[in-house]
C-alpha cells in the first residue's frame, strides 16, 4: 500500500490505481485508503460523497470528465519529461488533505478558473469543459477541507468568544465587563456569520494582555479589598448641559430673575449626531460600577410624524447608554430611567437627537444666549421650529434634568466577595480553600489537589512576602483567570484519547449552547455525580435551561451567527440615497430576525415558518418603513401579514435583504449567495480573478435594470457555470431595494426614459421555475427536508464549534428525520439534538 | 519556530538599559541625543512605517508613464511631489503567491504566504513588521504598534491587521488614537511604585500559566497542538513584554505636552476621513518622535472598511468605489479617493522631514512603504501592486526614481481601461516580487536574513 500510494498517476500502468477512486474493488490499493485510514472512520463516507455533493448535486465524473480534460490540455507541460512550474501532474496523488498535493491543487484550481491555464500560446479549453474540471476540483478541496478540520486532537481548546467571556466573568463574579468599550476587546474573527468555530479563534499577546487587564479590573470591582465606595450624585442643568459662553451669560439673567427653572435644554435632530464631531459634557465616575441615571424630559413632534429620540452616548467609550423614543408634552415631561455600568475616569456624555433629517435649526436667526424655554414663548428664531399654526414641525426633545447616581452597592463586603471568600481564618488552609472552589467554577468541573498547589504555593508566596491574606488570593484569582483552563473549553485528556465528552465537559458544551455562559451549579451537580450524560437527565437538564431566561442568549446568538446578521450595515446604506436609514431602524431590522426565531423556538413552531409565515415581528419604526399600519412602541410584537403587505418568512425581513447590500444599491448576486449559504447551506467558491466588467451603459441609451446588466455572468459559459446556479435564489427578491423596501419598478439613475419594471422570475438549475419571491418560496418550502438537514448542521456547528463533516452527515440526517413527522418542531429538534450521540461526541 | 522570541525572553531586562542614565527629562529624540553621544552611527535607530491602502487604486490616474529618474508625477501621486527626493515609485510589483487568490490581499501584504482560501482557519506566516519588530523591541517600550481603520483581526481573508507573528496569528489593531495614546503616554495613575507592583504581579501571573500549560504540553508530546502552542508563545511574549516594562520603569514616560495630548482627547470621529487620518498620522509621527517603538503598521482602510470622505463629496466606501463596472463617474471618484489618500500620506512625510532626529529629518532613518494589495479592484486583481517607498535616505537609499517592472518604456503607457485591467491580470515580470523590497527593508533594520518568503534579493536600483 505504502509503495503504491506514492507513485500513483495517470501513466498507463498506474493509472488504474488511483484515478479511479469510484470502483471499491480498487480502492483498498489506492492512495485515497490510506488518508482514510489515517482519518479513522470520520472519513469513510468519503466514498459515498466523492460521487456527489452533499446534497446530491450530480458532481462531474473524473474518468470522463476530469481526466481526458488534463490529459489533453495540462500535461504537455506538466508530466514525467517536461514539469515547468515544478509542477508534475501525472503523478500529483488525489490526496486533497495532505498540505502539499491539496496545496498543488489549490493552484492548478485557481490557474484554470482565472484563465491563467493553459498559457495563452496553447489552444484555449472549452470554458464549460474548464469550468466541469474547476468544479470537480472545488468540491474535492471542499470535502478534503471538512476532513482535515476533523483530524482529532488529544486535546482541543476552543476559545471562549468575546460575549462568552463576558457572560462567565457576569456569572463568576457578579460584574460587568464592558468588553465593547473602546478598551475593551475587538470583535471575533467568523466563518459564514459562526464566531465560535476553534480553528478560526485565535489569541495573540494583545488578547493575554487584555485579559488580564479585564480580570483585574472585575476582580478589582468584585471584591471588597478597600473601603465601601462613597455613593455620589450629580444633577445637570439645562445651563449645565449647554454651558456655552451665551447661555451661562443668560444664566444670570435668569437668575436674577428666578426663572432658571422654565429653561430647558431643546435639542433637534442631527444637532450632535454619533460619529461627527461636538463637545459633550464631562462626567466624573470616582469609582467604576453600576449606576442609575435619570432624566425628565419632553418630546414633541408634528402629528403623524415620528417622535424624538433620546440618545445617550458616551463618547470616549464609543457606547450608547441609552436611548429611546421620547412622547410627552411640554407641559408634562417624563422620567426616565436607566443603568449603566461604567468604569472610574472622566466621561464625555452627549445627549442628542437620534432621529435622521435635517438641522431645522442650522440657519436660524437664534443668538447664542437664546435659550428656550417653551415653544409657546413664539421668539423668533422658533420660527423654523413650527408650522404656522405653532405646533412642532420637527422631533424637538426637551431636557430639563439629567442626574448620575451611584455606584449601586447591594452589600458591603459584595455578595461575589462573600460567597468567594466563605468563612475562614485567613490562613493558608483558608487560601486553599478559596482557590479551590473558585478554580472549580472557573474551570468549569472539578479540580485536582495536585493541580492547585501551583496556585495555593503562590498565594503562599505571596503571603510572606508580606501581602496582606485577601490580596494574596487575589492574585491566584487573577492567574486563575488568565489559565487556560478558564479561557478555553477544554475537550479530552492527553492520557486517554477519547472521542465522547465527559460530563462537565458536556454541561460546558450545553450551557455554552443554550446560555452562552458558563453551567450553573445544578448542572454542574449532575455532571459530578456523572449522570449527565444519561439520556433522561440530559433531556431534563434541556428542558430547565431552555424555559430559563438565560436562553435568550441563544435566541439572540445562534440567529444572528446563523443569518450573519453581523453584516447588516457593513456596507452602512448611502445617506443621499437613503436618508431615512438609521441606526434605530437598523436595530429594529436586526431584532425582527432575531425575534422571529425566538417567537418560533417559544412556540415550538415548525421551521417551515422560517421560508415562509403569515406574520412577523415588528416595532413602530420596522412597521412604517414597511408601510403596515396600526403597530405601536418600540418593543418587537407579533403582526399577522396579509399578502399585500408582500413579506413572510425570513427572506423578505430587511436586515437580510439588506445584508447583502453595497450601501447604494441591492446585490442580486450576493443575495444569492447569501440563499444558498445559510439557507440552503451550499457553499458558494469565490469568484475567479481579473473578471473583465460588465459594460456599462451609454448615457442617451435606455435604462437598464441591474437584473439585465448581470444577465451577462450568464452569456459568458465560465461565469454561467456558477452564476446559473447562484443569481436565481437572489432575482426572485429583485421586489425589494438595497434596505428591503417592496417595489415594482427599479430606481435607474443613468440612462434615458422609465425606470425598469421589476422581474423576479427564475429558474433553478434543476429546471423548476418561479415567478417571484412568493413562488420561490413556495418551492423553497416543497423542499423543507433539505432546509432541515442544512439548519440542523447549522446548529450544530453552532453548538460544538466546529464544521460539521461527511461522517456526522448521518447522524444529522437522523436527527432531522425524527422530527419530520411532526413537522419540524424547533425546540423538539433541539431536543433531539442535544439528546444525540453526536451531541456528546467530540 | 519561536527561538528568537524564547532568547529574547531570556535576556538580562539590565541588558535593555544599556546607555541610558537614571532619568531623562524630556526623552524626545534631540533632547536625548546627548545621552547617546556614545553610541555609534550604526546604533541609530532604523525605522519602518507600513501603510495599507485598500481595493486597489484608479490605475489610470495612478500610473506614473514615464521610467527612471526624470519621471513626472501622475495625478494620483502628484500630492508626493515635494518628497520626490525622498522616495522610489514602483510599478509593476506583485506578491507570487497571491495571484489567483482574488480576494486575498491585506492578509499577505506583508507576509507574502501562500494563504489557503478554502481553509477556514487563519493560519498564515510572520509578517516583516515582526521580523524587524524582534530586532528593534530590545531598545523600545513597545515592540510594535499595529494601527488600522477596524479594531481587531478582522476574518481570515478580509484581515484587519496587517502584523502576523510567528505562529501567523494575526495581531489586533487598534482603530482610536485615544486609547492607543493612553496606553503609550498616560502613565499608570497610582504612580511608578504602583505600576511597578502592578507589574510584578503581572508577572508572577503570567509565571504561574505558563508553567500550567507547559506542563500539560508536555504531555501532549510533539503532536499538533497548535491553540495550545499559540496560548503558550502568547503568555510568553507577554511576559517579555512585561518584564521590559519592568526594566523602563525607572525612565519616565515621555511628557507629551497639553496641547498635543488634548489633541487625541477629543473625539476623533471616522465620519470626518481626514481629520481622522491625520491624527491617526500623528500618533504614528509621535511614537516614533519619542522612539517608544520604531516599527509601525497602519491599515488606513481594510478591504470591507474604506472610509467614504464626506468632506469632499464622496460618500461611499472605497470598497463600493472599487467596483466601479467601468463607470466614468465611479473611476473619477476613486481617483479622487486616491488623491485624497495620498494627501493624507504627504501630510504624514511633511512631518516625518520636519521634525528633527538629532541633526537630521527623522525621515532619513525612517522607511515608510505605502500601497495597496490590489491593483485593479473591480475583479480583484493583484498584479501591478501599487507601491511607493519613501525615507531611509541616511540607510543608503538611492530614490527619486520610478521603477517599471512593466518596462512598457518602448511601447509606452496607453493609461486606458483594457491597458490597465490587462497589466494588472497577470505580472509581466515574475522576478519582480513584492518580497524582494521587504527583503530589502529587512536588512537595512538589521535582521539578518538573505530571503523573506519568495524574494530572489534585495532591490539593487535602490541601493
Amino acid at each position: 500500500m505504502g509503495v503504491q500510494s506514492k507513485s500513483l498517476g495517470l501513466i498507463e500502468t498506474q493509472l488504474s490505481v488511483i484515478w479511479t477512486r469510484s470502483k471499491p474493488e480498487i480502492l483498498q490499493n489506492s492512495h485515497l485508503t490510506c488518508f482514510m485510514f489515517r482519518l479513522s472512520n470520520r472519513i469513510a463516507f468519503l466514498t459515498m460523497f466523492l460521487v456527489g455533493t452533499a446534497h446530491g448535486v450530480e458532481s462531474p465524473d473524473f474518468e470522463k470528465s476530469v481526466k481526458p480534460f488534463l490529459q489533453e490540455h495540462c500535461l504537455k507541460c506538466h508530466d514525467e519529461n517536461k514539469q515547468k512550474g515544478d509542477l508534475r501532474l501525472d503523478t500529483l496523488p488525489l490526496d486533497f488533505v495532505g498540505l502539499k498535493a491539496s496545496g498543488h491543487w489549490t493552484d492548478i484550481l485557481d490557474r484554470l478558473s482565472s484563465g491563467d491555464m493553459p498559457p495563452a500560446k496553447e489552444a484555449r479549453p472549452k470554458p464549460q469543459d474548464a469550468a466541469i474540471v474547476v468544479d470537480w476540483i472545488a468540491t474535492r478541496l471542499a470535502e478534503a477541507e471538512t476532513a482535515r478540520h476533523a483530524k482529532e486532537e488529544r486535546v482541543s481548546f476552543h476559545k471562549l468568544t468575546r460575549d462568552e467571556y463576558v457572560n462567565t466573568l457576569r456569572d463568576l463574579l457578579g460584574v460587568t465587563y464592558d468588553a465593547r468599550d473602546t478598551t475593551g476587546m475587538s470583535e471575533d474573527p467568523d466563518w459564514l456569520g459562526f464566531e465560535r468555530i476553534g480553528s478560526v479563534l485565535s489569541l495573540s499577546t494583545s488578547h493575554i494582555e487584555k485579559y488580564l487587564a479585564a480580570a483585574s479590573n472585575a476582580l478589582n470591582e468584585a471584591l471588597s479589598l478597600g473601603p465601601q465606595p462613597k455613593q455620589e450624585s450629580v444633577r445637570w442643568t439645562p445651563f449645565e448641559m449647554r454651558s456655552t459662553e451665551g447661555w451661562m451669560i443668560s444664566l444670570k439673567e435668569y437668575q436674577q430673575r428666578r426663572l432658571t427653572e422654565k429653561v430647558r435644554n431643546d435639542i433637534v435632530p442631527n444637532n450632535n449626531a454619533t460619529g461627527t464631531p461636538g463637545e459633550g459634557q464631562n462626567l466624573k465616575i470616582p469609582t467604576t460600577g453600576e449606576y442609575v441615571v435619570r432624566i425628565k424630559a419632553s418630546g414633541l413632534y408634528p402629528q403623524g410624524g415620528r417622535p424624538p429620540r433620546i440618545q445617550v452616548f458616551a463618547s470616549d467609550l464609543d457606547r450608547i447608554l441609552f436611548e429611546r423614543d421620547v412622547d410627552a408634552p411640554e407641559d408634562a415631561p417624563t422620567t426616565l430611567e436607566f443603568r449603566a455600568h461604567l468604569p472610574a475616569g472622566t466621561h464625555i456624555i452627549r445627549i442628542m437627537n437620534a432621529v435622521s433629517g435635517p438641522e431645522p435649526t442650522a440657519h436660524s436667526s437664534r443668538g447664542n444666549g437664546a435659550v428656550f424655554t417653551s415653544l409657546k414663548a413664539r421668539r423668533p428664531w422658533q420660527l423654523k421650529l413650527t408650522d404656522e399654526n405653532y405646533q412642532p414641525a420637527w422631533p424637538i426633545l426637551l431636557v430639563d434634568e439629567v442626574e448620575w447616581e451611584g455606584p449601586v452597592v447591594e452589600s458591603w463586603p459584595t455578595p461575589a466577595h462573600q460567597r468567594i471568600f466563605g468563612e475562614g481564618k485567613g490562613d493558608a488552609a483558608h487560601a486553599k480553600e478559596v482557590v479551590a472552589r473558585f478554580a472549580e467554577r472557573a474551570f468549569r468541573r472539578s479540580v485536582r489537589a495536585e493541580e492547585m498547589e501551583r496556585y495555593t504555593g503562590f498565594v503562599e508566596s505571596e503571603l510572606s512576602a508580606g501581602k496582606p491574606f485577601e490580596k494574596a488570593v487575589r492574585s491566584a484569582l487573577l492567574a486563575i483567570l488568565c489559565s487556560k483552563d478558564f479561557l478555553y473549553l477544554v475537550e479530552g485528556n492527553a492520557e486517554s484519547p477519547a472521542t465522547k465528552l465527559n460530563d462537565f465537559e458536556l454541561a460546558s458544551r450545553l450551557s455554552y449552547f443554550l446560555w452562552s455562559t458558563m453551567p450553573d451549579e445544578a448542572l454542574l451537580a449532575d455532571a459530578r455525580a456523572g449522570r449527565l450524560h444519561e439520556a433522561e437527565t440530559l433531556r431534563t437538564q434541556f428542558r430547565r435551561m431552555l424555559a430559563d431566561s438565560r436562553a435568550s442568549a441563544f435566541a439572540e446568538a445562534f440567529p444572528r451567527q446563523w443569518l450573519q446578521l453581523r453584516r447588516v450595515g457593513m456596507f452602512a446604506p448611502d445617506k443621499m440615497l437613503y436618508p431615512e436609514y438609521d441606526d434605530y431602524l437598523q436595530n429594529s431590522m436586526i431584532a425582527e430576525s432575531t425575534s422571529f426565531f425566538r417567537e418560533v423556538l417559544v412556540h415550538n413552531a415548525s421551521l417551515r415558518e422560517f421560508l415562509d409565515s403569515d406574520w412577523t415581528m415588528l416595532n413602530q419604526r420596522l412597521a412604517v418603513h414597511y408601510g403596515i399600519q396600526g403597530v405601536q412602541g418600540e418593543s418587537m410584537q407579533r403582526v399577522a401579514l396579509k399578502p399585500e403587505d408582500h413579506r413572510g418568512g425570513l427572506l423578505t425581513q430587511a436586515a437580510l435583504l439588506s445584508l447583502t447590500s453595497d450601501g447604494t444599491r441591492h446585490r442580486p448576486v450576493h443575495r444569492g449567495k447569501w440563499v444558498a449559504e445559510s439557507i440552503l447551506s451550499r457553499p458558494v467558491p469565490p469568484p475567479p480573478a481579473n473578471v473583465p466588467a460588465i459594460k456599462t451603459a451609454q448615457a442617451t441609451a435606455p435604462k437598464t435594470s441591474l437584473r439585465e446588466k448581470i444577465a451577462a455572468h450568464l452569456e459568458d459559459a465560465t461565469c454561467a457555470a456558477c452564476h446559473r446556479k447562484i443569481d436565481p435564489f437572489g432575482l426572485a427578491f429583485e421586489n425589494y431595494d438595497a434596505i428591503g423596501r417592496w417595489r415594482t419598478e427599479e430606481t435607474v439613475r443613468d440612462g434615458s426614459g422609465a425606470n425598469p419594471k421589476i422581474d423576479a422570475s427564475g429558474e433553478l438549475s434543476d429546471g423548476r421555475k418561479f415567478a417571484d419571491s412568493i413562488a420561490f418560496k413556495k418551492l423553497l418550502v416543497d423542499d423543507l427536508d433539505k432546509f432541515a438537514a442544512g439548519f440542523t448542521e447549522k446548529m450544530a456547528t453552532f453548538a460544538m464549534r466546529r464544521v460539521m463533516t461527511f461522517s456526522d452527515r448521518a447522524e444529522l440526517q437522523r436527527i432531522a428525520t425524527q422530527s419530520k413527522a411532526q413537522g419540524y418542531p424547533l425546540a423538539s429538534l433541539l431536543e433531539t439534538f442535544v439528546t444525540s450521540d453526536l451531541f456528546q461526541s467530540r | 519556530m519561536s527561538n528568537i522570541i524564547s532568547q529574547r525572553w531570556l535576556l538580562n531586562r539590565r541588558h535593555f538599559l544599556r546607555g541610558l542614565g537614571a532619568t531623562v527629562a524630556l526623552p524626545f529624540l534631540d533632547v536625548m541625543r546627548p545621552l547617546r553621544a556614545a553610541a555609534t552611527v550604526a546604533d541609530k535607530p532604523r525605522r519602518s512605517v507600513f501603510i495599507y491602502i485598500p481595493n486597489g487604486v484608479n490605475g489610470m490616474s495612478w500610473q506614473i508613464p514615464k521610467a527612471g529618474p526624470n519621471f513626472e508625477f501622475s495625478e494620483a501621486l502628484r500630492p508626493l511631489a515635494k518628497h520626490r527626493e525622498n522616495l522610489t515609485v514602483f510599478s509593476g510589483l506583485h506578491h507570487p503567491n497571491g495571484m489567483g487568490s482574488a480576494h486575498v490581499c491585506a492578509d499577505l501584504w506583508l507576509t507574502g504566504a501562500k494563504l489557503d482560501t478554502n481553509q477556514r482557519s487563519a493560519r498564515n506566516s510572520v509578517s516583516c513588521d515582526q521580523l524587524m519588530a524582534e530586532v528593534t523591541s530590545l531598545h523600545t517600550r513597545f515592540a510594535s504598534l499595529e494601527l488600522s481603520v477596524t479594531a481587531g483581526t478582522g476574518q481570515p481573508n478580509n484581515s484587519s491587521t496587517l502584523a502576523f507573528s510567528r505562529d501567523g496569528v494575526p495581531l489586533p489593531a487598534e482603530d482610536n488614537p485615544r486609547t492607543v495614546f493612553n496606553r503609550m503616554f498616560v502613565p499608570d495613575p497610582g504612580g511608578v511604585k504602583t505600576e511597578g507592583e502592578r507589574l510584578k504581579t503581572q508577572r508572577s501571573v503570567l509565571d504561574l500559566v505558563l508553567h500550567d500549560a507547559k506542563s500539560l504540553r508536555r504531555n501532549l508530546g510533539s503532536e499538533d497542538q497548535t491553540k495550545l502552542d499559540e496560548y503558550l508563545h502568547a503568555v510568553r511574549d507577554v511576559e517579555t513584554r512585561t518584564e521590559r516594562l519592568e526594566s523602563w520603569l525607572d525612565v519616565p514616560s515621555p511628557v507629551i505636552n497639553k496641547a498635543d495630548a488634548d489633541h487625541f482627547q477629543r473625539n476623533i470621529s471616522k465620519a470626518q476621513a481626514g481629520d481622522y487620518y491625520r491624527a491617526m498620522y500623528d500618533l504614528i509621527v509621535l511614537a516614533l518622535r519619542t522612539d517608544l517603538t520604531r516599527v509601525v503598521t497602519y491599515m488606513s482602510g481594510t478591504e470591507s472598511n474604506g472610509l467614504a470622505i464626506p468632506e469632499i463629496g464622496i460618500t461611499q466606501s472605497r470598497h463600493q468605489l472599487s467596483h466601479h463596472n467601468g463607470d466614468v463617474d465611479v473611476l473619477a471618484r476613486l481617483t479622487k479617493s486616491d488623491v485624497f489618500l495620498m494627501q493624507q500620506l504627504a501630510y504624514f512625510l511633511d512631518q516625518l522631514q520636519t521634525l528633527k532626529d538629532g541633526d537630521e529629518p527623522l525621515l532619513d532613518r525612517t522607511m515608510v512603504l505605502t500601497g495597496s494589495g490590489m491593483s485593479y479592484g473591480h475583479s480583484h486583481s493583484n498584479a501591478n501592486l501599487p507601491i511607493v517607498f519613501a525615507g531611509g535616505r541616511a540607510l543608503g537609499f538611492k530614490h527619486k526614481q520610478h521603477i517599471d517592472y512593466n518596462r512598457m518604456a518602448e511601447s509606452g503607457y496607453k493609461l486606458d481601461y483594457e491597458e490597465w485591467r490587462s497589466i494588472c491580470g497577470r505580472p509581466k515580470d515574475g522576478d519582480a516580487r513584492l518580497s524582494n523590497l521587504m527583503l530589502t527593508m529587512l536588512q537595512k533594520m538589521d535582521v539578518h536574513t538573505e530571503r523573506f518568503v519568495d524574494s530572489l534579493g534585495p532591490i539593487s536600483e535602490i541601493l
